[in-house]
This record gives C-alpha cells, sequence and structure tokens, in this order.
C-alpha cells in the first residue's frame, strides 16, 4: 500500500495562535464591522448569516444545518454534495469511493489531506473512527439513526478501506455520507481529548480552519494554509447567529453580511428593488407543510369527513396569502427532484367545495366542530385562518389553537389531537420523508396516527431498492395510500430564497442551502 | 447606617431565593418536553432516558430545586445539554455585554433626562419647558422596539453610520463602542423623558418648600439653591427609579439584543427556552434577579446616604 508521502505542518487552531499569526486581518474585520461602508466581503471575506448559533463541532452530535455549515468548510467527508441545481455528490477525501454490493462501499482516500495542529495525515483509521463512534452506544450520539445501516468499517489500508453494511440501505448516498454523519475527524486529535469534542476544534482537515467562536456573535473561519486542494476562496468567512429573518435583511441592506436566506414576503420587495449590486435567487425547498388529521380521534372517525376536509382546503388561496405567491402547492412529502415525486396529488391543490359538500353530506355529521393545532409563526396563522375559512364553507366550525415552538413539537403523543398543520424538514432522499409516518411512529411523529402495513412495507423495502424507476414508483405509492386514508392534505413544499452580492458566487446545494466551502468570489 | 446595609442585604438574599424558585418552578410548569427538544426527532429511548438522568429531570421537583441550590452554593450551575459547557461560564460570557448596554443606557439617559428636568424646573412654564414636556411624553410613547427598528433604518441601513448587528469586535473598544450607540439609543430614550418629568415634578415640590424660600431670602444664587438644595432632595426619587428600573430594562434588552443580533443574558434566555434548556435558563434567570435584586438594593443604600430620614426608618 502506498504510504501518505505529505509533511503536516503543525498548525496551531487554539485562539491565541490565531490571534498572533493573523492579527492584520483581525484588525481589518475589527475595523470593517465599524464602519458600514468597508463591511462589504469585497476584500477576502465572506461574512454570511447562519439561522441559529453554533452548538457543537463534534459530528457526533451537532444538529441541524448551522452546525453543518460550519463544520462542512473544515472537516472532509468521502463524498460532499455537489453545488448546482440538481442533486448529487462529488468526491471530496475519496480518490475513489464504489459500492460493490448491497452492503459493501469500497474506498481510497486522497493522499494529500491532513489535520492540523501536528495530527498528521488522513487515514482509513480516521474514517473507521469517524463513522462507527457515532453507531457507539456508549458515545450517545444524536446522529446514530444516521449510521443506523452501519454495521462496521473495515480497514484494508493505510488509506484504503470497506464501509459494511447490515443491510442495503441506498439513502447513505444523499443523507449519511455528504451530510454531518460523514465528517471525517481525526482519531489521534479526539483519542487525546477523551473521544469527544464540545465548541473547541482540536484538529480540523478542510480548505478552512476554525479561528474562534463568539457565543451568540460569530464564529470565524480562516483559510487552512496546509490544504493541497482547490484553493479556499476567501482568507476568513464569518458566520452570524442571526435567528430572525427581517433581522438578517436588515443586516444585509445595511452592507453587514454578503449571503442571507430572506423571507418570502421580503421577496417581492427585493426582487423589484434589489439593495445595489445584489442579486435575488429563488430554490424550491425540501421542507414540507401538510394539515394532518388524527385518525385515532373519534370525531375524525368518519372517512367521508376527512375526505370533505381534504376537499374544503383551498391550497392557491394558502400561497397567495400565506406564502406571498413565493411557495407552489404539494404533491406530497416528497418535493420535485426527488424519487417520488408525485406529479399531481389525488385530491387536487385547488378546493373543490361542491365535492366536499357532498362528502359531508354523505358523511352524515352534523354540527361538526374542530380544532387545528398550529405553531405560531405568522405564515401558519395566516394559513390556518384561511383553512377555517375553507371549511366554514362546508359547514364546519374550526377553532385555532396557537403553541410556541417547544410546546407544539411536543403535542405528538397528545391522543387528543384533532387537525394539526405541520412542517418537516427534510433531506434529499424519499426515505426520509416516509420514515416519520410508519405504524412504529404513531404518536411520536405520525401524529395522525396513519397506520398501514403495505406503507410500512414499501418504506422498508424502498430503502434497498437499486431500480431507480421501481423505487420511484414505491415511494410515489406510499404518498397515495397517505392520502387515501384522509389525513393529509399536502399543502406546499415552501421555498428558499437568497440574496448575495454581486461580488460573491455562492455553491449552492439545489435546495438553496450555502456549502461554504465552495464559495468564489466573482 | 452599618445595620441599615446588613438590613438591606439580608432582604435581598431572601428576595433572591424566593424569586429564584418562583422562576424555577414557572420554568418547569411550561408545557414542553426538553429531551424531545433538545434531542430531535430521532433519539432514542435509550438516549432519552441518559438525557433525562443526566438533567436529573426524572426527580421529583422538590429535589431538582433543592439540588439547584445545593450547586449553585458549590458555585456549579450545570452544564450546557448541548455544548457540555459550564453554564456559570455560558452567563459570565453573555453578562458584560447586557451589563453594558443596561448601564450605558442608563447613564446616558439619566444624564441627559435630569438635566432636562432641572432646566423645565428653573423655567417652568417657558416655551423650552413646554417643548421638553412634549418631547419627554413622546420619547416615553415610544417603545424600545419600535426605536430600536427605526433608528436601524435610518442610521444603519440608510445612512449606514452605525453597525446593525453584533457586539464588535473582542478587545476593540472603539468598535464596541460604535456597536452600542443604537441599542443603548433604543433602550436609553424612553428614559430620558421618563426621568425628565420625574425630576421637574420633584425639583418643583422641593422648590417650594420653606428651606428654599429660607435659602432665597438669605440671598443665596439661584443656581446655587436649585443644584446644591431642591437636586439633592429631589434626585431621591430618580434614584429610586432607576434602581426598580433595572427590571424594565432588562426586558428592553432581550428585544434590543434580538433586533441588533447582540449577545446577551436576554438573547440567552429567549434562545434558552425555546429550546427548554433548563440549566442555561436557570443560569440566565439567576444572574438577571441578582442584578435586578443589587440594583434595588444599592438604590436603597443611595436613598440612605442621601437622605438620613430613610435610614433611620424601621
Amino acid at each position: 500500500m502506498k504510504k501518505t508521502n505529505i509533511e503536516w505542518t503543525k498548525v496551531p487552531v487554539s485562539r491565541r495562535g490565531f490571534l498572533q499569526g493573523a492579527s492584520a486581518l483581525g484588525l481589518v474585520s475589527a475595523t470593517g464591522l465599524g464602519f458600514a461602508g468597508s463591511a462589504f466581503a469585497g476584500g477576502s471575506i465572506l461574512k454570511t448569516r447562519a439561522y441559529a448559533d453554533m452548538r457543537s463541532l463534534d459530528p457526533a452530535f451537532s444538529q441541524g444545518v448551522s452546525d453543518e455549515e460550519i463544520q462542512a468548510p473544515i472537516y472532509n467527508k468521502l463524498i460532499q454534495y455537489k453545488p448546482g441545481s440538481k442533486w448529487g455528490w462529488q468526491l471530496d477525501a475519496a480518490e475513489s469511493i464504489e459500492q460493490v454490493d448491497d452492503t459493501h462501499i469500497n474506498f481510497v482516500l486522497k493522499d494529500n489531506i491532513g489535520y492540523t495542529n501536528g495530527f498528521g495525515a488522513m487515514t482509513a483509521e480516521d474514517v473507521k473512527y469517524s463513522f462507527e463512534r457515532i453507531i457507539d452506544d456508549k458515545l450517545e450520539s444524536t446522529n446514530k439513526p444516521d449510521w443506523s445501516a452501519l454495521d462496521h468499517v473495515e480497514v484494508t489500508g493505510e488509506r484504503s478501506g470497506t464501509i459494511v453494511l447490515k443491510n442495503a440501505f441506498l439513502p447513505l448516498w444523499s443523507i449519511t455520507l455528504p451530510y454531518i454523519g460523514g465528517n471525517i475527524v481525526s482519531k489521534k486529535a479526539f483519542e487525546s481529548v477523551g473521544g469527544k469534542i464540545d465548541t473547541t476544534p482540536v484538529a480540523t482537515s478542510g480548505p478552512y480552519m476554525h479561528k474562534s467562536w463568539e457565543p451568540k456573535q460569530k464564529t470565524t473561519l480562516v483559510r487552512n494554509p496546509d490544504w493541497k486542494g482547490d484553493p479556499a476562496a476567501f482568507d476568513e468567512i464569518q458566520i452570524y447567529p442571526i435567528d430572525d429573518e427581517k433581522a438578517s435583511e436588515i443586516a444585509y441592506e445595511a452592507s453587514e453580511i454578503d449571503f442571507t436566506r430572506v423571507s418570502l414576503d421580503s421577496l417581492q420587495r427585493l426582487k423589484s428593488s434589489p439593495p445595489e449590486n445584489s442579486t435575488v435567487a429563488e430554490f424550491p425547498s425540501l421542507f414540507y407543510v401538510w394539515v394532518g388529521m388524527n385518525l385515532n380521534n373519534p370525531k375524525l372517525g368518519n372517512l367521508k369527513l376527512r375526505q370533505a376536509i381534504q376537499y374544503a382546503i383551498d391550497v392557491p388561496s394558502i400561497m397567495q396569502a400565506s406564502y406571498f405567491d413565493g411557495a407552489s402547492p404539494s404533491t406530497g412529502i416528497i418535493a420535485p427532484g426527488l424519487s417520488g415525486h408525485r406529479a399531481q396529488s389525488l385530491t387536487g391543490a385547488a378546493a373543490n367545495i361542491d365535492k366536499a359538500k357532498q362528502l359531508f353530506d354523505e358523511s352524515g355529521e352534523s354540527n361538526v366542530s374542530l380544532t387545528i393545532d398550529v405553531l405560531n409563526k405568522s405564515t401558519n396563522v395566516t394559513t390556518a385562518q384561511i383553512i377555517q375559512a375553507n371549511l366554514a364553507a362546508i359547514g364546519i366550525t374550526l377553532d385555532v389553537r396557537l403553541h410556541e415552538a417547544a410546546t407544539f413539537w411536543n403535542l405528538g403523543g397528545n391522543e387528543d389531537l384533532e387537525l394539526i398543520l405541520n412542517r418537516y424538514s427534510m433531506t434529499p432522499d424519499p426515505f426520509y420523508a416516509t420514515s416519520w409516518f410508519i405504524s412504529e411512529q404513531a404518536g411520536v411523529w405520525n401524529w395522525e396516527r396513519f397506520a398501514s402495513e403495505e406503507f410500512d412495507k414499501l418504506h422498508t423495502d424502498a430503502q434497498g431498492e437499486k431500480d431507480p424507476a421501481k423505487r420511484d414508483m414505491m415511494y410515489r405509492r406510499a404518498q397515495d395510500l397517505m392520502e387515501e386514508s384522509g389525513a393529509y392534505k399536502f399543502i406546499t413544499h415552501e421555498a428558499t430564497s437568497n440574496i448575495y452580492r454581486n461580488s460573491i458566487t455562492p455553491a449552492l446545494r439545489p435546495d438553496g442551502l450555502p456549502l461554504y466551502r465552495y464559495f468564489n468570489k466573482a | 447606617m452599618l445595620s441599615y446595609i446588613l438590613r438591606r442585604l439580608g432582604l435581598a438574599m431572601v428576595i433572591t431565593v424566593l424569586a429564584v424558585t418562583l422562576l424555577f418552578l414557572i420554568i418547569h410548569m411550561i408545557p414542553g418536553d426538553p429531551v424531545s427538544t433538545m434531542l430531535g426527532p430521532r433519539a432514542s429511548p435509550e438516549l432519552r432516558a441518559a438525557l433525562e438522568e443526566r438533567m436529573g429531570l426524572n426527580r421529583p421537583l422538590f429535589v431538582q430545586i433543592g439540588l439547584f441550590f445545593f450547586n449553585m452554593l458549590n458555585g456549579d450551575l450545570g452544564t450546557d445539554v448541548f455544548s457540555n459547557r459550564q453554564v456559570t461560564d455560558i452567563v459570565l460570557g453573555q453578562l458584560p455585554y447586557t451589563l453594558t448596554l443596561i448601564l450605558s443606557s442608563i447613564t446616558w439617559s439619566a444624564t441627559l433626562g435630569i438635566t432636562l428636568g432641572c432646566y423645565s424646573a428653573a423655567n417652568r412654564n417657558s416655551l423650552a419647558d413646554r417643548l421638553t414636556g412634549i418631547l419627554s411624553v413622546s420619547m416615553i410613547a415610544v417603545p424600545a422596539f419600535v426605536v430600536s427598528l427605526y433608528s436601524l433604518l435610518i442610521f444603519a441601513v440608510n445612512l449606514k453610520w452605525f453597525p446593525a448587528i453584533g457586539a464588535g469586535e473582542p478587545g476593540n473598544f472603539s468598535d464596541q463602542l460604535w456597536h452600542l450607540v443604537l441599542p443603548s439609543l433604543a433602550i436609553g430614550l424612553s428614559w430620558v423623558g421618563y426621568i425628565a418629568r420625574l425630576v421637574r415634578a420633584s425639583m418643583l415640590e422641593i422648590m417650594g418648600e420653606g428651606h428654599v424660600r429660607t435659602a432665597r431670602s438669605f440671598g443665596l444664587p439661584e443656581r446655587w439653591i436649585t443644584y446644591s438644595y431642591a437636586l439633592r432632595l429631589a434626585i431621591l426619587p430618580t434614584v429610586t427609579v432607576i434602581g426598580v428600573g433595572m427590571g424594565f430594562l432588562l426586558s428592553a434588552a432581550v428585544f434590543t439584543e434580538i433586533v441588533f443580533s447582540r449577545p446577551g443574558l436576554g438573547k440567552l434566555v429567549i434562545d434558552s427556552i425555546t429550546t427548554r434548556n433548563y440549566p442555561v435558563v436557570m443560569g440566565a434567570v439567576l444572574f438577571s434577579t441578582l442584578i435586578f435584586v443589587a440594583s434595588t438594593t444599592l438604590a436603597d443604600i443611595v436613598n440612605a446616604v442621601l437622605d438620613p430620614r430613610v435610614r433611620s426608618s424601621k
């Protein structure tokens, strides 16, 4: 086996080390924020917004996009998401990677990737350690489900190995290897600090390195001088946690950040009169929003009543009033561009009041009064009010009950739930969408208590189905089953809109989420 | 004087314990399961049980309160469940930002408010007095978040004079000061009007009292009477109001920290409550309570120093 021939210099990642080494850079950034006029990233600093502050730099404990946006530029994976309008992956730390059968994936690492802080070249042992530690019960990793199919990683050489799975698991290529769980950490570095880290990195390997984290204020990444791949475009990437979208729009208009997501209600204004030297871009999102009906609640036990509700809800009105025509109606839980997307739903997007009335009459129900539980966001409140009006048109009274986030997300176990306006996040594989609606999830994340043996079987079989056409058909059938139960009215996948300076060329996933390591200067 | 101070400190401790206990109960009564919120949708039952055990959530509430106070006395406020950082470190990291914001706001607003109040009282019923009155009431009527938004749009977005987000680079004093201007303006503006009205009213009351008339009859200069005799007494209610007002300033700081994306205790509390991060919420609440209790106690002591009648009262 070929030995690595790269000598890795010891690059300090401590705050003090960087402050000494990059004091001039720090000075530039410091004055840059103080005087808005010089805050453009026209120089070599990319300033961008995250929707939440960093929680962890340990891939085993990271949660969500905001952590991954920081980890992706500083760690390497075998494969990374490919920027562009179609979902796909490209090689990163892997020189080659190949699925040889249902349960074996062979990989060979590049010989020019190493860790900072003197922790040497990346080896197959690091890959084994990184993936296996996540499934280790003792570590209690929150990301264990991402690697649920992993049996072990076999090291066959210094830079080569085989990922051995317990069962065929196609989503590995779309939601595990190129996402948080795929980040490869240094075994030696992690073991030197007891096997896990929090917000202080011990060694990284990507084109950028972690320079500092000022809680609730900023995370700063700087160029990794030892990076041997395509050079990083920016001297620094500053990521500001701004949870409120309006606040981030103001920060953009005040020239303090160069890239941010914008809210749909600001989209028309920004499109018609964008700030100077700016581009507004829209992307389809993967999120899915729907109205669910609790099948275990006796008030909703009548299929005809549920179908009447499905036909009474007018999704185009919701798109207009809640999403300012910035999003399109959805046909299911799987967004366009992914395997299993349905071209049309069974009940249609627009309301069919005549059919709804007819179904309501056939149901034999009268004086129906229901409640819809809603998360207290303005989009949701507007949507619920439209649904309230829609149902009133067929003689159903609907009360809207608002909840703050933590309360709302714990409603699933409540047996008395009636209607729910819900929204789940999604990764680029249909497996992730159907996993919440299997019988086992009833009362956990399957709030509708939808139970179908056929659905469960489709979900299990489709995750290992290699024939794309067959897999597509299986997921379409799964969504048909959901809709036929009368428990679901699909609303939208929403949309992602970004605004950025023309001085940068963003690299984005098809759903508009940023891949900072591939950002460039225009 | 010493016994007065000791009495006040004792009372402050009792208030702190009661307030923290009450807040602990309220936080734990809010619906919502912290474990689900923290671990996300796909956590296994074993993982959930382990976190419940680690957070002490599987114990009775009174045991949890007892443990909180016991650990607090040992200087341990627990660890953040997400980052595993010490809560004390997290709170102490955010505290200076909030303290700076509150103290700068109250300093400039009190200075301006007292000056305007004195000027209005000394020039009662003049045009300047009337204008000051209108301005003061207008300032009181505008909430901090409205000032925040408009000052952002005018001074950060349109004029680009001041930064819109953040608290400035650590260690760079001028940059931090620059970042403080708009948030401090937002919080302090209503206090200018409030303090000006309060000082004016107190001054007019004092100026009509016998000892001031006596001073005038002795031929002392009006300026001397106003600032050395009247203001010293008229300032007493203002000191009390500023002390009690720390609570309002903390609330205003929450909005301002969110609008300006500034780090601080207010933002920390909001973020932690929405994620049901109990250890951090309790740490932040404890420090907020301490700020409030300390400021009211300090106001009482200052009052006692300025007015001997206060310290002699039981």
